[in-house]
């Protein structure tokens, strides 16, 4: 750690040359994982990282660099090279480092330096057991896996401020492969959480259920026939299902994309309709526990709720300070890093649509012939134009109302700002999923979710010729 | 050695029976502009060292950004830990070298003496030729400049001490373009370490041109058509078809090229081959494992010649390492070095009168998710154009095309002559196939 004295010291040394902000990013994190694959342990790694990153705005420039020599004259040197980027007369002192509370919302009651590898192993076996107990002989490897990571973050800044966080969270993961005659098929479930790891052994997240999801995904998947392709209805499932949203309004919705007029959305101004008035979508890094929350961000904003949708309308983005210098507004806590090796910038955090009116059973029940997406490889989008795609893992056809025959390599793919518009029924019953988000600052933790929804058209691509 | 001795020292202490450090030294430089300013400005220096070590025949292993004599503790702490949990039983090797290296040489001292003022010029003039080439370019979303110096070094117990420098730059230019209520964007990465191959205002022309290029497209009927797919689409396919040579996938039981060795696997056109001594910035001469590294066909004429190993899975087999061992941690994976798609002689005007009516496949995205690499089934979203009567015609707009690896290399008429080098170390030009799955209206 470094000291508050020390902290001044290299921030005015920043501030120099004139520019407008100065921030020290400091960071001490370490990270654990183990891989059993097919029933014996196979890896076990530990990782440290321990670096500081300097940040210097001044009006819409950003000067960074990154250090590991985190003594008095590594930093000094470093904050005497990134102030070369500025000639101007020195704008800012900074004469004291008051401190900012805030509330901590994501305590891990048992921190995992305490938990031994041996714990854990005897946690990921249990889910190998349960799919060992399926005696399926389709089943021709298997993966388990427990990573963990605890991060400690110190920040000071220009505007005599500083604030630490300590965070921690694991992540129990179950792959499984599966083959016959015809070929190999994946089924992968892996939640996750900042907390201790007593929640993997919960009613709701527990080895045994994880790791048996994971087999019957990819033995029901090497069963199922190429999905069909072309235009039609697509009814997808809750959870992992947000990843839609996550791609096609979410990323065009962070102020690194607005603010520069590189969004899809940038020329709608906040009370357009930009989706289906049943729709409203929110990101709340809030939410206690959650993957993706953050009690404060990257850069001191403390972390919120921010309606992004209300009732179809255009209603906030996620904004980090700079960036909403050019819009004109602050940023509003989702400014964020991989590492202090990222410039940090505005992205998502837990990130979902509300609770619509339906059922799900009634959502299927009015879809005479379409396609229910329920699992999901994750996705990609231009935030420009818009144009985004998903993979689907697992798929049913719907016919006459009913779930029917399970199909695979659905790819969904589409322009956000057309899918939204065209969602017709949105179910109750929202849920959340964990992924990892990959973009200018890193990969972070986000959470998608969504209720059951219906989208009235989508183009999707398979192998399986026309739908009938 | 000298700096790691500490380590070595203490993992002996600890009853370590040999250790192995690998360990990146790094620099590099960020620069992008925005509307004429710099946007961004990054100046990196950093380390990267995985360290592992044998205990009781295990293997542990641990990594860290700092070094010093508490972190050379904490590596051997921790690596004991890892390793008493290790239950696998394959053989594992702390390598004492091979008998002869081929040393390529990857660090251009040049570069270094490029001054920044030369930097931004080439950035500065990029923006400027992106903006001016077309009225339809209605923003330039960011040019960028990087560069990177590495020294890799790879030290070990066993008296292995192997340095490999390298360095590089590249330019990345982003636009959008914008026709009636049609909005599409394009890009496109340079990368060499020699600055003077530099040209913006001709890189400039290329990124508008595949930019606009697209613009006025839509959707063409969802059928089954013969096909050009470019050489970054070929390249992105390729990547993943030779994943299942993976000696490791092979041995459990999850490649499509089991029991494959000898036979003919894909079109007679293609000639695939692992070229990690081809002179380029990409050149790597001692793998991962500090094993020397050869150029091999991995599949010749369409027959499968070998899998790809490293020391651990070659052992299992019984046969030589194919220096293919890369990748961190305490087991070393196995990957391709440099990729090189055989060239035919045929330039792509000709694969297009060939095709006669078809599509020309441009560019694929969202790989992670639309393409399953286990089963090789893909389904992707794509951007290209039209082939009518033998020409290329209209853009297409919000297709996806699927298929299988293995049917799509099976299906090869002609492999241009575009010698094509993506940035991600992979050489391929344009291929002519039977046939591909689009889905469009």
């Amino acid at each position: 750690m470094i000291s508050k004295k020390l902290a001044i010291e290299v921030l005015n040394t920043a501030l120099e040359t004139g520019a407008d902000y100065a921030e020290i990013f400091y960071e001490d994190s370490s990270a654990h994982s183990v891989l059993i694959e097919n029933g014996k342990v196979e890896t076990s790694s530990s990782n440290s990282l321990c670096g500081v990153g300097l940040r210097l705005l001044k009006n819409n420039q950003c000067v960074y660099g990154y250090t590991n020599d985190l003594t008095k004259k590594g930093l000094l040197a470093l904050a005497n090279s990134l102030n070369k980027s500025f000639h101007d007369k020195r704008l800012i002192t900074v004469n004291k480092l008051d401190m900012i509370k805030c509330k901590n919302r994501n305590p891990v009651t048992r921190s995992y330096d305490d938990v031994p590898v041996e714990e854990k192993i005897a946690l990921i076996r249990e889910g190998i057991d349960e799919i060992n107990s399926l005696k399926d002989p389709r089943i021709v490897r298997t993966f388990g896996s427990f990573a963990d990571n605890k991060r400690f973050v110190a920040v000071f800044n220009s505007k005599e401020k500083w604030f630490k966080r300590t965070t921690e969270f694991g992540r129990m993961a179950f792959q499984v492969i599966a083959a016959d005659q015809n070929g190999f098929e994946t089924g992968f479930e892996g939640p996750g959480a900042q907390h201790a790891i007593d929640y993997f052994r919960t009613e709701k997240v527990n080895p045994r259920k994880t790791a048996r999801k994971a087999a019957e995904t990819a033995l029901k998947m090497l069963t199922a026939a190429e999905c069909p392709s072309g235009k039609m209805p697509v009814v997808i499932g809750n959870g992992w299902g947000g990843v839609l949203f996550h791609e096609s309004c979410g990323h065009p919705l962070e102020a690194s994309a607005v603010a520069k007029g590189l969004s899809c959305f940038s020329e709608n101004k906040i009370g357009d309709y930009i989706a289906s008035p049943i729709v409203s979508a929110v990101d709340d890094s809030t939410i206690p526990g959650e993957w993706g929350s953050i009690d404060i961000d990257d850069e001191g904003n403390l972390g919120s709720k921010r309606l992004l949708i209300k009732n179809g309308k255009l209603n906030d983005y996620m904004i980090d300070d700079l960036n909403g210098r050019r819009m004109e507004r602050n940023g509003n806590g989702a400014c964020r890093r991989q590492n202090y090796r990222f410039i940090p910038t505005s992205r998502m955090s837990n990130t979902y649509i509300c609770n619509g009116k339906s059922t799900p059973e009634e959502i299927i029940k009015a879809t005479k012939l379409g396609l229910y997406a329920v699992g999901f490889n994750g996705g990609s989008v231009d935030p420009t134009t818009g144009e985004f795609n998903f993979g689907c893992s697992e798929a049913y056809i719907i016919r006459d109302g009913k779930i029917a025959e399970p199909v695979k390599g659905a790819t969904l793919i589409g322009k956000g700002f057309e899918i939204l518009k065209k969602i017709d029924m949105i179910a109750n019953d929202l849920d959340l999923a964990q992924g990892m988000c990959g973009a200018s600052s890193g990969s972070i933790r986000t959470n998608v979710g969504q209720p059951t929804l219906r989208v009235s058209e989508v183009t999707v691509g398979g192998r399986g010729g026309e739908l009938k | 050695m000298g700096k790691y001795d500490k380590f070595f020292a203490l993992a002996k202490e600890a009853g370590l029976e040999q250790v192995e450090l690998s360990i990146s030294e790094f620099h590099s430089l960020n620069i992008s502009l925005f509307h004429g300013e710099v946007d961004e400005y990054k100046d990196n220096n950093g380390y990267a060292i995985v360290a592992r070590g044998i205990l009781n025949g295990k293997c542990g292993s641990a990594s860290c950004d700092v070094w010093n004599k508490d972190k050379a503790a904490w590596l051997v702490k921790e690596i004991v830990a890892n390793a008493k949990v290790i239950e696998n039983d394959d053989p594992i090797f702390i390598f004492k070298g091979s008998e002869k290296y081929h040393k390529v040489n990857t660090y251009n001292k040049d570069l270094e003496k490029v001054s920044i003022d030369e930097k931004m010029k080439n950035l500065y003039a990029l923006e400027k030729a992106l903006k001016g080439i077309d009225k339809r370019i209605v923003e330039v979303a960011g040019t960028e400049y990087s560069e990177s110096t590495e020294k890799h070094t790879l030290v070990n117990s066993n008296g292995l001490n192997l340095v490999q420098k390298a360095n590089y730059f590249t330019f990345v230019g982003q636009c959008v373009a914008k026709e009636g209520e049609q909005t599409k964007s394009g890009y496109d990465f340079f990368l060499g370490n020699k600055f003077e191959e530099f040209n913006p205002e001709e890189f400039a022309k290329k990124i508008v041109k595949l930019t606009v290029d697209q613009l006025g497209g839509e959707a063409c009927e969802s059928n089954k058509y013969k096909a050009v797919l470019h050489p970054d689409v070929v390249t992105s396919l390729m990547r993943a078809y030779i994943g299942h040579a993976n000696a490791e996938e092979v041995q459990k039981n999850s490649s499509l090229f089991i029991g494959k060795i000898g036979q003919k696997i894909a079109s007679s056109k293609v000639t695939i081959e692992d070229k990690p001594l081809q002179k380029n910035v990409f050149a790597r001469w001692f793998d991962d494992e500090g094993v020397a590294t050869y150029n091999k066909p991995i599949i010749k004429n369409g027959r499968l010649e070998t899998y790809l190993y490293n020391l651990t899975t070659a052992a299992k087999a019984g046969v030589q390492t194919t220096g293919n061992g890369y990748g961190g941690g305490s087991k070393r994976g196995i990957a391709s070095s440099f990729l090189s798609l055989k060239p035919g002689k045929k330039p792509l005007d000709q694969l297009f009168e060939e095709v006669g009516n078809g599509v020309y496949i441009t560019d694929v995205s969202g790989l992670h998710a639309g393409l399953n690499p286990q089963s090789g089934n893909f389904s992707l979203q794509s951007t290209g154009f039209m082939i009518e009567n033998g020409k290329k015609g209209k853009p297409l707009d919000l297709i996806t095309v699927s298929g299988n690896l293995l049917e799509i290399f099976k299906d090869v008429l002609e492999v241009g002559n575009d010698v094509t080098v993506s940035p991600s170390g992979v050489s391929a030009e344009s291929l002519l196939i039977k046939k591909i799955a689009v889905s469009g209206k």
